[in-house]
């Protein structure tokens, strides 16, 4: 019997290299994903726990229901989705349900045991929230939302997803910069910063509060978190609490970062850390 | 933080300042530059749009001018305005001043967010400063209650941070509440402090005819509001205000063409900080506020205390609390302590902390907001605003106008002395 592992806010089980990604939530029956996950942010945990077990993968073939360029930020893996002919030694194969497989060998037969007990999620919650990314993601809809275009998003994506911070005497910095206080251009962002935070402060924005790019969702969740944080290693930064974290922050706690949806507009959907608490 | 703060006046009110002094001594000196008019509409929701809404507070500033003026006297034109709404979001000046008989002179929008007249004020001073222009016209604007919802919450956030702090679900309503929390830890302050703020604005809001809420509120119905970024209630927050405003400045050596009564714009001082709080080395003080503030005295000659009375920015009731602390009317922290003593209490306190209600009370019309100050200020030390709401004795006034978080500020002192 393999070992079911709670990670980023999904559940790992592993069958020697294989590695199966599920959403821990469930509805009438089907494995679903919670509030702002999906086969993007699932892939970007799982290759991150394969990461943690000393199987790194640097190419990998999926069906395109993955975001490529926020893997490749996120994890520093591509993912081909194309016709290409190139071998490729890991496969991600995408389930009906809310799962996912990571596996270097398709010929082997595969096992996983699941959890015995999964959450049920509330069927007004789970219907609302659907028909709000439905309506958010859909090509007649006009968000009123911060304008962070593609080029711009694409351009942080690095630092946003990979926390990719810049070197600059004897300090990291990020998000990065462009110019210091004597005039001259930092480097590119290519230092980790360690995803381990202290909330320093965080509120609680109501529905009616909320900005516009969260208009729809904002109801449903009942607001939306924000915490600000300083990380281990100086800098500072401002997160989401994760959609489905029952987590209500106190200042000192130690937060963790997770790739989640953000919000999406003109069709593309912007992916971004949230906070988690330590202990998950 | 990577980069160090330089909470220094800035260059430009530095140079001006040492200039001046080299050049009285040699019996020459930049012109000194006074008010001679001010008028604003009634803040709230307006039933011109900003043609309307300009030529109402050009009226009532020139008006105000005790003799002899006319349009044609004004050199200039720097007008405030985040353009809310995007319906003129550019020329808007020139499109303004064309409805008020100013059409043909040099004009320009000024956009710092919510200190965009603030801006537009220092500008004017200083071209009248540099010898440019004798009569120039300051001024603000912003058209805010004529939006659906959504297209109002979207402008609400423009000013802020948009690529990290939105993207984390901030406007200013939420930035505002991380630096309340922040500061609760840190300090000896409390959520109780902030209803006093909010208690006293309206208070002195309630007799301003030019108030968008002109209701006194209970300390109990403020301290159960309804939550709006956690811990920050709807008695901590602004209105969001239609409403228009503008001063007129003249050098010395015309005034007495138009006043015998002129309140003088004893100096101008600003500064800036990084857009986003997690840029700052500290959320729980505002460095523009410390640098604006520290500029405008030292060239005025004065210190915090003896300033009389105060316009503050107060967007949120925290941001009240830690301006009374940047501006060196309380210590360091000690900002709650100074809300709870009431010291900021019109002819009760230190100081008179938001005679006309403030930000709170009077209202918000971010691009109007810098100049609707200097307009109370101006009432108030030539002794003209309501009898009931009048600050006793006073000599020496400031505007302190900040936009977004605290990334840009302007504070100016103004006296009735030179």
């Amino acid at each position: 019997m393999n070992e079911v592992i709670e990670w980023q806010g999904y559940l790992g089980m592993f069958d020697e290299n294989a590695l199966m990604m599920q959403s821990p939530y469930i509805h009438n029956d089907v494995l679903v994903f919670g509030a702002d996950s999906d086969y993007t942010t699932m892939a970007i945990a799982g290759l991150h726990l394969l990461s943690s077990r000393g199987i790194m993968i640097s190419e990998i073939r999926s069906l395109p229901l993955v975001n490529p360029s926020a893997v490749k930020s996120a994890t520093g893996v591509t993912v081909l989705c194309g016709e290409e002919e190139e071998a490729c030694d890991w496969n991600l194969l995408v389930g009906e349900e809310a799962t996912l497989v990571f596996t270097n060998d398709l010929e082997r037969d595969l096992g996983f045991h699941g959890p015995s007990e999964l959450e049920s999620l509330d069927s007004t919650f789970y219907s609302d929230m659907q028909a709000a990314w439905e309506k958010e993601l859909s090509s007649t809809h006009v968000s009123q939302g911060a304008y962070v275009s593609e080029a711009a998003y694409m351009e942080g994506a690095d630092a946003r997803l990979g926390f990719m911070a810049q070197s600059h005497d004897h300090a990291l910095v990020w998000p990065p910069r462009q110019m210091d206080g004597d005039g001259k251009r930092l480097q590119q962002a290519n230092s980790p910063l360690l995803a381990s935070a202290v909330v320093e402060s965080w509120t609680k924005l109501s529905a009616a509060g909320a900005p516009s790019e969260f208009a729809l969702r904002a109801p449903v969740l009942g607001g939306i978190q924000t915490v600000f944080v300083r990380f281990e290693q100086g800098p500072c930064g401002v997160f989401l609490v994760a959609d489905d974290e029952q987590y209500e922050p106190s200042i000192g706690d130690q937060v963790t970062f997770v790739v989640r949806r953000i919000y999406a507009q003109e069709g593309l959907i912007r992916y971004g850390m949230k906070a988690i608490p330590a202990s998950n | 933080m990577f980069l160090e703060y330089r909470v220094e006046p800035t260059a430009s009110t530095h140079d001006f300042n040492r200039a001046n002094q080299m050049l009285r001594a040699f019996g020459y000196g930049m012109v000194d530059v006074a008010v001679i008019g001010a008028g604003q509409t009634k803040y709230g929701n307006h039933p011109s749009g900003l043609k309307g809404m300009w030529a109402e507070a050009a009226e009532q500033a020139f008006a105000s001018v005790d003799q002899n003026f006319e349009p044609r006297h004004v050199d200039e034109a720097f007008i405030g305005s985040v353009a809310f709404g995007g319906g003129q979001l550019g020329n808007t000046a020139a499109l303004l001043t064309e409805h008020s008989g100013l059409e043909g002179i040099p004009v320009r929008r000024v956009e710092n967010a919510c200190a965009s007249s603030g801006f537009a004020l220092r500008d004017a001073w200083m071209a009248i400063k540099s010898g440019q222009a004798d009569v120039v016209v300051a001024g603000g604007i912003e058209k805010m209650n004529d939006l659906s919802a959504e297209r109002r919450r979207f402008w609400l956030g423009v000013s802020g941070d948009t690529e990290w702090e939105r993207l984390a679900g901030l406007t200013f309503p939420g930035t505002y509440a991380l630096m309340a929390r922040r500061h609760f830890h840190e300090y000896d302050s409390t959520h109780d402090d902030l209803v006093n703020i909010s208690v006293k604005n309206h208070m002195h809001g309630f007799e301003n005819e030019m108030a968008h809420i002109r209701k006194q509120v209970s300390f109990e119905k403020a301290q159960s509001g309804f939550m709006v970024a956690d811990p920050l209630t709807l008695y901590d927050c602004c209105p969001t205000s239609d409403g228009a405003s503008a001063v007129i400045l003249a050098a010395d050596h015309v005034v007495r063409q138009f006043t015998d009564d002129p309140v003088w714009l004893r100096s101008s001082g600003a500064g800036s900080d990084y857009l986003a709080l997690h840029d700052r080395p500290s959320i729980t003080q505002v460095k523009a506020t410390q640098q604006a503030s520290s500029a405008a005295y030292k060239a005025a000659g004065i210190t915090a205390a003896d300033v009389d009375l105060a316009e503050v920015h107060d967007c949120f009731t925290i941001a009240e609390l830690m301006a009374t602390e940047d501006l060196g009317f309380a210590e360091r922290g000690q900002g709650g302590v100074f809300a709870r003593e009431q010291r900021g209490v019109r002819n009760q306190g230190d100081v008179c902390i938001n005679p006309s209600g403030g930000l709170k009370s009077k209202g918000h019309p971010l691009g109007a907001t810098g100049t609707g100050q200097a307009v109370e200020v101006f009432k108030q030390l030539r002794g003209s605003v309501e009898d009931a709401r009048q600050v006793r004795d006073a000599e020496i006034g400031i505007t302190h106008n900040v936009g977004g978080s605290g990334a840009t500020c302007a504070v100016h002192v103004f006296g009735r002395d030179r």
